[in-house]
């Protein structure tokens, strides 16, 4: 371990190239040569990178500065190189770098990243190995890893979007793995779009940050956070001052005072737009369980375990941030509180497997969002460790689930369908176990992993409050009511019980009761063997209700991931119990979040109710999962279709997810869409009607029309060739007045000099108020006229040539103001310009002049 | 015996003795005749031959340049009659690499077309001596004489096609517009002479300074040379040859004429009008030489663009498109009466920027056609990006680079012209500019769409890409540079500001 420390030092540490290269290096072999490496090698080579680059966060993990060290915020650092350098608000330079800097959060992170993604390598393995793009799959999936650890380990929000883009861009890919069918290309379309409006809030509070504390580095934000707390302005229809609008107009819709906020609650909230696109937050969410439609593994590892989970990190990460606006920290508690429940509502009546663990975790990561948003970040980021491994275990359970029900089902949506499935028990015991585990686990069952971070989160929106920073400016800050965090508690709860009901609803469906797929009959084999997984389409063959063979477990590759996974599901709370004082994880945060959470208090009134505050959330799992065991377990269901005939469309309603869908499709879609075709209208009538045809068509005949003179008669030719040497001539030999005026010492001296364009062989003459007449040509180029204000006058100008052409150009002269009565001798001649007076000069100075005045 | 001299007219030396030699070698080849295989013709050791020749001298400017001629004892010992400065050296170096690039099309050309004859080549270098004197003249005799030099190579050149009717008819119109063209010129600078007694450029202005001279006969001296020089740059309305001699032309000799001939006329115009009738009353926007340019530059510019718009043979097209640059290009010479320095360095770089553009452009026509198969027609090009993605994308670059798409070499060489026109308050002419740049693109995109976006009307004829080591170098040397001057533009332009005429 010495030799380890001295050769990588902690301003240096190096070590995290390998860790960030191996995924990297996974990926360009499988994405290059993977076709010829074969299954085997894209296997070895998938696993060995990812399961190297742990083994590497491991290290690094061991190495993190501990104790003091970390208390004082100790990290681990590597700049790998300079990349660019912008200029900030004082014109000081801010460099970006590419660095990474690793301490107790991001560290954990990679662990989870790099470890679960390791089993969910292990487990794809397998899960994938009947299909066609074998490679191709894992050359995403580490590159996926690769972006999700330069995410997590970059020092610098510039670094991290990267990262972010890099993760979304990979969730893309692997959502739309299977593009030829339409529905999962465009469930990949969703993702992308939804998520451009999370970047643009992101890019939004980065180029804020870049302009308020002109810097991107974590830790620098850190330090400079509270210069966010500065008032600013916000006219909400631009800045549209009242005489450019009717006045009646001005006063309905423009407000008399702008509207004052913090900078940090602007920076906040922009940030959180960015992180609620990512994790699926309200209104943001709807992405994310189309995104199933990807291979099940993806759904595990992107969609459950890691990326979804980028949006908590960061707003823990820019915790320093958020503390400083109890307004920004509410709207992040209470849309995490909102989807928690919103989510956990939907997840009741689905009927298709994965679409109930999709709006699970939506709804949990809700609760992470309320635990990050009531500023127990340590928390918040508790529970995205816990749920990594408890909602990878139940989702890499659902695919071993769907892997069994695969040797007669071919159809993505039916061998999905939990209504098909039923004493699966039997067949599946070690995917039952894990599955169950992770079950009771999230459903809050003590003393597993989930019931120590969501009652932890429970019980920190029951017990903080934020205290609101000091007034700048006379701006006060938005202060944060203490019926805030009860409410937010309160709707925890029923999210907890619904969580519950809707889990083990899914359990006992898939699990007990009689299986519904086909009918067993033992030593069936498939006529139409040699399938792939959820990639098929409707064989003819897929009559339900048919024969087929008994489903049998998984193989070893797929399920030791199970147990691994589920193990961590058991034990990993014990990382971070509080209740009973064991939290190595939340020592190893301290240090991080140390700073940000001095502004986070413990309400008075919560005080020593730690342990009745408990009842509550193990009153949830027991009704949740209670309910669920006498409707699906006794009933058979009998309750369900009871309510569905009693109320028909909320059932419906909420089957159909509230039809938020729609709703988006009637509204946003509607509009832009409406939009677009009005564009579209314009331009094929105006643009491309009007506008391009018809300059297409005149320059068209102007075309025709020269070529025609293109006669190919060389006579024609040296006849072109005449007209223009007469035209040449002619210019040549006529004599041309032209003329310019210099003001510039108008202002001075009152004077304006004329002078006549030099050319070869002319004398001039000029004539004009104040000259002497005379009628001899001289070389005087120049004359200078003597203006009072209000003067004008005319002066004439013959050229004459040496074939004696004479030309003659008349300009007149003025200066603006009012005719002084008398001029006082030394007065500045400006004195007496009257407002807005204009100065009439024929020729091109007129702009010059005009500055000139006004300088 | 000055070493000096001998170096400083090195790049002339190179490729007038390089021109003799070939044309010893081309009179005791065993390869006299033309011949069944491709590889047994007169172009298989001559057009390598000239392009090492042509090179050489590009590569004897390039390092005079360096060493810098005021440097070298004697360089100025020729002047009046030949003026070795950085001016004509760029030239020299612009006329050497579009000589050389002409010269290894054409040893893929000639050939694959059957008019393997050996005295295209030592024509074709005689032709780059004249250009080069013609950029090196500071004395009406001397440019008189390099103007014909290298007008009567061209002349053959554009007959080459000895078989063809539109080839002689082509050659035949050239010879008499440009034997015109030549009086014209001449017969100004006997005029000039009567008036001011000099023949030296630098003479007749210290004589037009002096003044107490007959006005009129300057003037009209003034006309006769603007007009002969606006031939040789095919400026409208002195551009009706143009169009057929290149079409008639065999297409390596259009590409030299396009760009050769076209730099070293400007060349000489440069220094006709900054030098010779430099002085303020000759050079004023009032009523100097830069009006008349200017109206030159919006005439040629509008009216070869509106043309070059209507046309359907794609060489055609190419040559109208030359001579719209040559408009962009009056813009720049135009710019000079007020910007010295920055107006000849825009002019210059434009060239060097058109020179390997339009080679590239015509080169990569000569590409896709073979004999039997030429590309003559938009639509002989349909689907050519997909049958042959290689040709069609080094097609698409110079074309790209000729509508001055950015980052090319075309784009920069637009750019400093408009930046000169706006430093200089010529905004109208900065507008038409653009304006005209957008009717260009037009037909360069066409060529894009054809080549991209159709396909071939079953049936129809197209064009089969020839192979061609040749014209395959010659290509990718101009590639190279278009991109090189697109992306360090700086450098080149750095290197035209050096080279520009003293005020």
């Amino acid at each position: 371990m010495e030799a380890l420390k001295s050769q990588f030092p902690a301003a240096n540490f190096s070590l995290l190239a390998v860790v960030l290269l191996l995924p990297l290096l996974g990926a360009f072999v499988n994405g290059i040569f993977g076709k010829r490496l074969g299954k085997q090698g894209v296997r070895l080579m998938a696993l060995s990178a990812i399961g190297g680059s742990f083994l590497a966060s491991l290290l690094t993990f061991l190495m993190l500065p501990r104790g003091e060290a970390a208390e004082e915020g100790g990290h681990l650092a590597w700049n790998a190189w300079h990349w660019f350098t912008i200029t900030g608000k004082m014109q000081q330079a801010i460099p970006i770098d590419v660095s990474f800097a690793i301490d107790g959060l991001n560290a954990t992170m990679m662990l989870v990243v790099t470890g679960v993604g390791f089993l969910i390598h292990l487990y794809s393995s397998e899960y994938m190995w009947k299909d066609e793009g074998y490679h191709r799959f894992f050359a995403y999936l580490n590159l996926f890893c690769f972006s999700m650890l330069v995410l997590i380990m970059a020092d610098n929000l510039a670094l991290l979007f990267v990262g972010w883009e890099g993760v979304g861009m990979c969730s893309y890919l692997l959502i739309g793995f299977w593009f030829g069918e339409t529905k999962n290309a465009s469930a990949g379309r969703k993702a992308f779009i939804v998520n451009r409006i999370g970047d643009f809030g992101l890019l939004v509070a980065m180029s804020m940050l870049v302009y308020y504390l002109g810097t991107l580095r974590f830790s620098s934000i850190d330090l400079a956070a509270t210069n966010l707390s500065v008032p600013v302005k916000i006219w909400p229809i631009g800045n549209l001052s009242a005489d450019t609008l009717p006045s009646f107009v001005a006063a309905v819709i423009l407000p008399k005072e702008p509207v004052m906020v913090y900078a940090s609650t602007l920076v906040g909230l922009a940030l959180f737009l960015g992180c609620a696109g990512k994790s699926a937050q309200l209104p943001l969410y709807i992405w994310l369980p189309d995104a199933m439609a990807g291979p099940t593994p993806v759904s595990a590892l992107i969609h459950a375990a890691t990326m979804v989970t980028a949006g908590v990190y960061l707003v823990a990460r820019m915790g320093a941030v958020f503390i400083l606006s109890p307004a920004a920290m509410a709207t992040v508690a209470v849309v995490g509180a909102a989807t928690a429940l919103f989510a956990a509502s939907i997840g009741l009546f689905q009927h298709d497997l994965k679409k109930v663990l999709a709006y699970s975790t939506v709804s949990q990561l809700g609760f992470m969002f309320i635990g990050v948003g009531m500023g127990a970040f340590a928390s918040g980021f508790f529970h995205v460790f816990t749920h990594a491994f408890f909602k990878a275990c139940l989702f890499l359970g659902a695919g071993s689930v769907i892997h069994a029900m695969h040797v007669r089902i071919h159809d993505t949506d039916k061998s999905q369908d939990m209504r098909n499935m039923g004493g699966l028990r039997k067949y599946l015991p070690i995917t039952h176990a894990t599955f169950l585990i992770s079950c009771l686990s999230i459903a809050g069952v003590p003393p597993l992993a989930g019931f120590w971070s969501k009652d932890e989160i429970l019980w920190k929106a029951f017990s903080n409050e934020i205290a609101a920073p000091r007034t700048v400016n006379g701006l006060v800050p938005w202060a944060w009511p203490t019926w805030l965090g009860v409410a937010i508690y309160w709707v925890g709860i029923v999210a907890a019980t619904m969580t519950a009901f809707y889990m083990f609803r899914a359990y006992f469906l898939t699990f007990h009761g009689d299986f519904k797929g086909w009918t067993i009959v033992r030593g069936w084999t498939d006529p139409h063997a040699g399938h792939g997984h959820d990639d098929h389409h409707d064989a003819p063959h897929d009559d339900v209700k048919g024969d087929g063979p008994e489903p049998h477990e998984s193989p070893l590759a797929m399920t030791i991931p199970l147990m691994v996974l589920a193990a961590f599901a058991l034990l990993a709370g014990f990382l971070n119990a509080e209740l009973i004082h064991v939290a190595p994880l939340g020592h190893l945060l301290e240090g991080v979040f140390k700073a940000d959470e001095v502004a986070v208090h413990e309400r008075a009134a919560a005080h020593g109710k730690e342990m009745m505050m408990l009842v509550p959330g193990i009153l949830a799992f027991v009704a949740g999962i209670g309910a669920a065991a006498y409707v699906y377990l006794q009933n058979k269901g009998a309750q369900e279709t009871a309510f569905a005939k009693s109320f028909p469309r909320l059932y419906k309603l909420i089957y159909d997810k509230w039809r938020i869908d729609e709703l988006y499709e009637a509204t946003v879609i509607g509009m832009v869409d409406a939009l677009a075709d009005i564009f579209q209208m314009a331009d094929t009538w105006i643009v491309d009607g009007i506008l391009a045809k018809l300059s297409a068509a005149i320059v068209g005949a102007a075309g025709t029309v020269l070529r025609a003179f293109q006669t190919g008669k060389v006579q024609a030719y040296s006849a072109s060739m005449v007209i223009g040497l007469a035209g040449v001539g002619w210019f040549l030999v006529r004599p041309h007045a032209v003329t310019s005026i210099d003001d510039t010492k108008l202002k001075q001296t009152g004077e304006v000099v004329v002078s006549a364009a030099p050319g070869f062989g002319y004398s001039y003459n000029w004539a004009g108020p104040g000259l002497a007449p005379t009628s001899d040509f001289s070389a005087t180029r120049e004359i200078t006229i003597p203006l009072q204000p209000g003067d004008k006058k005319d002066v004439v100008l013959q050229v004459k040539n040496a074939f004696n052409g004479v030309d003659t150009q008349t300009i007149t002269v003025a200066r603006p103001g009012k005719k002084a009565a008398a001029p006082t001798p030394g007065a500045n001649p400006m004195d007496d310009l009257a407002p807005g007076g204009k100065v009439v000069i024929p020729g091109d100075k007129i702009p010059d002049l005009l500055r000139g005045l006004h300088q | 015996m000055k070493t000096g001299l001998y170096l400083s007219i090195s790049p002339l030396l190179v490729v007038a003795l390089g021109g003799a030699l070939l044309m010893l070698a081309e009179a005791f080849s065993h390869h006299r005749e033309e011949h069944e295989s491709r590889s047994a013709g007169p172009s298989s050791e001559l057009a390598l031959g000239t392009a090492i020749t042509l090179f050489t001298g590009a590569i004897f400017a390039a390092a005079v340049w360096f060493v810098g001629p005021e440097k070298l004892d004697g360089s100025q010992d020729l002047a009046p009659w030949l003026i070795i400065d950085r001016f004509t050296l760029f030239f020299a170096f612009t006329i050497c690499v579009g000589g050389g690039l002409a010269s290894l099309l054409a040893g893929g050309y000639l050939p694959e077309h059957r008019i393997d004859r050996g005295e295209f080549y030592p024509l074709l270098t005689f032709s780059s001596v004249g250009a080069i004197i013609l950029a090196a003249a500071g004395d009406v005799l001397t440019l008189f004489l390099g103007l014909e030099i290298m007008s009567l190579g061209v002349y053959a050149l554009t007959g080459f096609r000895r078989g063809s009717a539109r080839s002689t008819e082509a050659s035949m119109k050239y010879f008499l517009l440009g034997s015109f063209a030549a009086a014209l010129l001449l017969y100004g600078a006997a005029l000039i002479y009567g008036a001011t007694g000099h023949t030296d450029l630098a003479g007749i202005r210290a004589a037009l300074v002096a003044g107490n001279l007959n006005y009129g006969l300057v003037l009209i001296a003034v006309t006769l040379m603007i007009v002969g020089l606006a031939f040789k740059i095919s400026a409208v309305p002195f551009h009706m040859w143009t169009p057929d001699a290149y079409e008639g032309a065999p297409t390596p000799a259009t590409s030299f004429m396009a760009v050769v001939v076209k730099s070293a006329a400007f060349a000489t115009m440069l220094r006709v009008l900054l030098v010779a009738f430099g002085q303020p009353e000759l050079s004023s926007w009032g009523a100097g030489w830069p009006p008349i340019i200017a109206t030159l530059a919006v005439l040629t510019m509008t009216v070869a663009n509106l043309i070059a718009g209507r046309q359907e043979s794609v060489k055609r097209m190419l040559a109208y498109s030359s001579i719209a640059h040559a408009g962009y290009i009056l813009v720049g010479v135009t710019t000079t009466m007020r910007l010295h320095e920055d107006g000849q360095a825009s002019v210059m770089f434009y060239l060097l920027a058109y020179t390997v553009s339009t080679i590239g452009a015509f080169g990569a026509l000569i590409l896709c056609g073979s004999r039997g198969a030429e590309a003559v027609s938009y639509e002989d090009l349909s689907g050519l990006g997909k049958r042959h993605p290689a040709v069609a994308l080094v097609f698409s670059l110079f074309l790209l680079s000729l509508a001055g798409v950015p980052p090319t070499a075309g784009f920069f060489g637009k750019l400093y012209i408009v930046k000169g026109a706006i430093g200089a308050g010529l905004y109208p002419l900065s507008v038409i500019l653009l304006l005209n740049s957008v009717l260009g693109a037009y037909y360069y995109l066409r060529v894009l769409v054809f080549m991209y976006m159709r396909e071939p009307a079953p049936g129809a004829p197209f064009a089969r890409p020839m192979k061609s080591g040749y014209v395959t170098s010659a290509l990718v040397l101009a590639a190279v540079a278009v991109v090189a001057l697109g992306l360090f533009p700086t450098t080149s332009l750095e290197v035209a500001v050096r080279a520009a005429l003293a005020p």
